[in-house]
């Protein structure tokens, strides 16, 4: 078809320049999509990334020039094989991201014409939703969506390099469509159905994130305590728990070696599931909880003790510990609920588990496998327990986030030297002592603890939150926890870290930036409050809105919505805002055209010419056109010519030229219009029936009649 | 298949679109479609669902309806950009066949401003920037001619792809004024020798009692010599006979005597003449078969000239006729006289 073949050969509007300042809003919007990334980039991909697009700009100037193509090659090359070298065969959606960032770097150096303005418009619009995978804060969100509209306002700077009005007015033009269009986002929003994942996708991040890890050195705790990054925030339906009984569980490490505590069994390898990231449904009983909680690239979830599982994205495994089905690589949800029924006390201990439980290095600590001897020698398994414990208390055993470095036969020069360790050493240190006596013990690694949100709505647990206890088996009772850490220093299980280590000051020492570190100010305290509460309810309510909560809230409107009729419904959105918006175009184009009542009648009597065969013609009178038309219809001759005489007496008459009184000279007008239109219509009357008394040559497509001037 | 289908979407567009001077852009008659660039905006907006779908993110699905809205949204400001805007041909160039004519014409925008306007014919564009609501602006289009006569695009293409360049929406004008394409001036100079000779074989034909003579009505300033008084007391007529138009044959430019050239190349021939004799400011005539152009001088006679030139043996387009004399839809029935038009 012609208008194919004419169109597309034509040239993306080659310029061979682009205008520097839609390239200059092009930049500042890559600028401002590495922000969300810039914790996660390596240095070297950032000093590219600046690098070329610096020199880019002084090409702009024309202070440089751009590379020529074998330059540019080798340069595109090189870096492309060092970032193989970095990446090193891992695929996730984080190397992805960087050779996007990669590519963007690169292709400054080839943005020539404006079909590369819009290869790098596509990859920022994609690099800004994969932005979102890795962050969903409300103000990264914001980030995101800001540097999108930079990119709009250099489209319309490409394609209007002179914009009038300057980039005042695109801005103006950006955001009133914006906001025409919010409600219609909206509801696409609430309806769309959220479908499952249709297949499973790589995962976000392969690289290591702050958190507690599966093995555990002393020391490891002890540098997470330095960060306030969160963990998880917690909402319960009932009230919330003490303090001291805040034990978030997250693994159990069982094996002691070389002075490392790990998983004895390795955790099969399983292929990355689907994302499911539904949290489950509706209001919170009193005994649920739901947690909220951020990326950790792991699959476990933390739980409090005695917990069962409520929705469907995690699973209950062996030993009380708690599961997700796709490592967590993005924030998720998911929901708990206290066990009310008794606990199941497993008599005995299967062999294997005691195995597991008893194992401990060949040799090494012998002064701590000397005090096991004696305790065992004295009393039975409680009283091991109780007396190691009491011994914790009494003697000048001290919780410090500065504990010395104990290289050699750590458990004994801490239990008998130093007497100064963190969770980790003393929990670790228990176990030792407690599998030396041949009591079943293992190592506890998650959480404990916890501080109030904003309106002590919700938990907020952060990672200096993390704590390791200890688990110990004994007949008759079970595993049953121990807390060495509480003896030693109650202030940490009843209050927090904060409290443990005021004394010290060395809480959050080396951590300048974070607004946790000067929690004793009320103003920066609740300002981060506020703030986390935002950032908070949007998580929940509006990344959180997915699958279950969309049709649970479906279901709370009128006429019980499913997936399908959601289906129906965002179509039924689409197509009636599109209507809408037609609608009101074609009503604006029309008021625009005929606020004149006589003009608007006239173009119903041009409309009557046209379809009697007689259409106007440029610059021509109405007597003229009345007499062509009578010469056509003598049927409406009369009414024709009458309707031009009042036509020309109304143009130019001085009857109704300005001068006359104001309230005479409109009721003049409105007779005269009521006479207009009465004659119109008898014209169309006298017409038809013309067309009906000799069936003339059918003038069927109405012509465009057209009177311009 | 593909010839008729394109003949169809000709007729169809040029039912929707008349010949007219003055085309304003409606609905009715303004297209609108994605560029390359907004279809593959479209290919990158599903992926970007796909990857909300995958990962179950929320606010990818938000960025995605926003963008998408937004893309509805660049339809309307696109299409509007045009809408109401009325385009003008104000004058039909002249110029020498293989040079661009230039066309003005002039977009006078309706309620809202028109961006980013650009007009183009075949192969050249011309932007025409920007137009703000209830002001007009001028621009010449160059349109690119190969051969002398009338000159008149099929169609003048108006386009826009403001705002976000995703878009185009566009529209034609077809205008019924014709340019008009002088012969190209082909040097002459050896040929003139021999039309001067030409013209001396037939200058010794005596010029009194001589069917040859040129005569023409007396005007103001011929010398009372000249006046044919014999004839005069004969007929009362004041008759002058043009001495120098055939004693000096290089005033008079004849197309016979080329002969035996092909008539576009005499037809070339004379355009140089035309150009040389104006320059010089002599004075000169026209002889073309069916068409003579009395001496005279100066830079109108010498553009009447190559006017002459341009058109001889040309037929105006029709709908130009039509809109010449244009009252034939009330002779006959004006439904048969409008069909024919419009195929």
């Amino acid at each position: 078809m012609s208008f194919w073949s004419r169109s597309t050969p034509e040239p993306e509007k080659q310029s061979d320049s682009l205008p520097s300042q839609a390239l200059l809003w092009l930049m500042a919007s890559f600028a401002l999509l590495l922000t969300p990334q810039i914790d996660r980039l390596p240095l070297w991909l950032i000093l590219v990334c600046v690098a070329l697009a610096g020199w880019r700009w002084l090409a702009q100037q024309g202070r440089v020039r751009l590379p020529g193509r074998w330059l540019r090659t080798g340069i595109m090359l090189a870096l492309i094989a060092v970032y193989l070298v970095r990446v090193q065969g891992s695929f996730t959606v984080d190397t992805a991201a960087s050779f996007f960032v990669l590519t963007v770097g690169l292709k400054w150096l080839e943005t020539r014409s404006a079909r590369d303005f819009y290869v790098l418009f596509y990859i920022l619009v994609y690099l800004a939703t994969v932005n979102f995978l890795f962050h969903q804060e409300i103000h990264w969100a914001l980030v995101n969506i800001g540097s999108i509209a930079l990119l709009l306002i250099g489209l319309q700077v490409l394609n209007a390099p002179d914009l009038p009005g300057g980039i005042k007015a695109g801005w103006r033009r950006l955001a009133s469509m914006l906001l025409k269009v919010l409600p219609v986002v909206v509801l696409l929003f609430v309806f769309f159905p959220r479908m499952e994942p249709l297949w499973s996708v790589p995962l976000v991040s392969g690289q290591a994130r702050s958190g507690i890890s599966d093995t555990m050195r002393p020391g490891d705790i002890s540098n997470l305590a330095q960060s306030s990054a969160r963990a998880f925030r917690v909402t319960f339906g009932g009230p919330i728990p003490a303090h001291r009984d805040r034990y978030w569980r997250g693994l159990i490490l069982d094996t002691l070696d070389n002075g490392t505590w790990r998983q004895s069994g390795y955790e099969p390898f399983r292929r990355p599931g689907r994302v499911d990231v539904d949290g489950g449904i509706g209001a919170l009983e009193p005994g649920q909880y739901d947690v909220l909680m951020e990326p950790t690239d792991k699959r476990w979830a933390f739980a409090l003790e005695n917990s069962v599982a409520v929705s469907d994205n995690v699973v209950k495994e062996a030993e009380d510990l708690f599961r997700f089905r796709r490592p967590a690589d993005s924030a998720v949800r998911y929901r708990l609920a206290f066990n009310d029924s008794a606990v199941q006390v497993s008599e005995t201990l299967k062999p294997g588990d005691a195995r597991r439980y008893l194992q401990l290095p060949a040799s090494g600590n012998p002064r701590a496998r000397e005090l096991a001897a004696q305790l065992r020698q004295s009393t039975d398994d409680m009283g091991v327990i109780r007396t190691l414990l009491n011994r914790f208390r009494e003697q000048p055993y001290f919780y410090t986030l500065r504990p010395p470095r104990m290289p050699s036969d750590g458990i004994d020069s801490l239990l008998f030297d130093e007497m100064r360790g963190f969770c980790a050493h003393y929990a670790g240190a228990t176990t030792f002592v407690l599998r030396s006596a041949g009591i079943p013990a293992r190592v506890v690694v998650g959480y404990q603890g916890g501080e109030s949100g904003a309106g002590n709505e919700y938990l907020v647990v952060r990672q200096y939150d993390a704590h390791a206890w200890v688990e110990a088996w004994v007949e008759g009772e079970g595993w049953i926890r121990l807390d060495p850490t509480a003896a030693i220093s109650p202030r940490r299980i009843e209050s927090g870290l904060r409290e443990a280590v005021a004394d010290e000051g060395s809480f959050l020492e080396n951590n300048w930036a974070s607004a946790q570190r000067y929690g004793n100010v009320a103003v920066i305290r609740w300002m981060s409050q506020q703030l986390d509460r935002v950032n908070y309810q949007w998580q929940r309510w509006v990344v959180g809105y997915q699958g279950q909560s969309q049709l649970n809230f479906m279901s709370r409107l009128p006429g019980g919505f499913g997936m399908k009729e959601l289906g129906y419904f965002t179509a039924g959105i689409v197509g009636v805002g599109l209507l809408i918006a037609g609608l009101i175009s074609a009503l604006q184009i029309r008021r625009g055209r005929s606020k004149d009542r006589y003009i608007r009648l006239l173009d119903g009597w041009y409309q009557l010419c046209g379809r009697a065969g007689v259409p106007v013609r440029s610059g021509e009178t109405p007597a003229t056109l009345a007499s062509r038309l009578a010469a056509a219809e003598p049927a409406v001759a009369e009414s024709a010519r009458l309707f031009a005489r009042m036509v020309n007496s109304h143009y130019y008459s001085a009857v109704s030229a300005p001068g006359s009184a104001k309230g005479d000279n409109g009721q003049h007008h409105d007779d005269e219009l009521r006479r207009l239109r009465r004659l119109l219509s008898t014209m169309k009357r006298q017409l038809r029936r013309a067309g009906k008394a000799q069936p003339k040559i059918p003038s069927s497509n109405a012509p465009s009649g057209k009177h311009s001037d | 298949m593909s010839r008729l289908i394109r003949s169809r979407w000709q007729r169809w567009i040029n039912r929707r679109i008349p010949r007219s001077d003055v085309q304003r852009f409606t609905q009715k008659n303004l297209f609108i479609l994605p560029t390359a660039a907004g279809v593959v905006f479209g290919v990158l907006l599903l992926i970007m669902l796909l990857t909300a779908i995958n990962y179950q993110n929320s606010l990818i699905y938000l960025v995605t309806f926003l963008l998408g809205t937004v893309f509805v949204g660049a339809m309307h400001q696109t299409h509007r950009n045009l809408s109401g805007l009325e385009l003008t041909l104000v004058q039909a160039g002249e110029g020498f066949a293989g040079d661009d004519i230039i066309f003005r014409l002039r977009a006078a925008a309706g309620k809202d401003d028109a961006i980013a306007i650009a007009l183009s014919d075949g192969d050249t564009q011309v932007s025409l920037g920007h137009v703000p609501s209830g002001q007009s602006a001028d621009v010449a289009l160059p349109v690119g001619s190969a051969f002398r006569g009338y000159l008149r695009p099929d169609s003048i293409r108006i386009e826009t792809r403001f705002p976000f360049g995703l878009l185009k929406a566009w529209s034609w004008m077809r205008p019924v004024s014709a340019g008009v394409v002088f012969p190209r001036p082909v040097a002459a100079s050896d040929v003139a020798s021999a039309v001067d000779d030409g013209d001396q074989t037939s200058s010794t034909r005596s010029p009194e009692g001589n069917d040859h003579a040129e005569l023409r009505p007396w005007r103001d300033g011929d010398m009372s010599q000249r006046v044919m008084w014999k004839r005069f007391a004969r007929s009362g007529q004041m008759v002058v006979a043009d001495w120098e138009a055939d004693k000096g044959s290089p005033h008079w430019l004849d197309f016979n005597a080329f002969s035996g050239t092909d008539h576009e190349l005499r037809l070339s021939y004379l355009s140089w003449l035309v150009i040389e004799r104006g320059k010089s400011g002599a004075r000169f005539g026209l002889n073309l078969p069916g068409q003579v152009i009395e001496p005279d001088s100066g830079q109108a006679h010498a553009t009447r000239c190559l006017r002459a030139l341009a058109v001889w043996g040309e037929e105006k387009p029709r709908d130009m006729l039509r809109a010449a004399h244009g009252t034939r839809s009330n002779t006959d029935s004006g439904g048969k006289a409008m069909a024919g038009a419009r195929t």
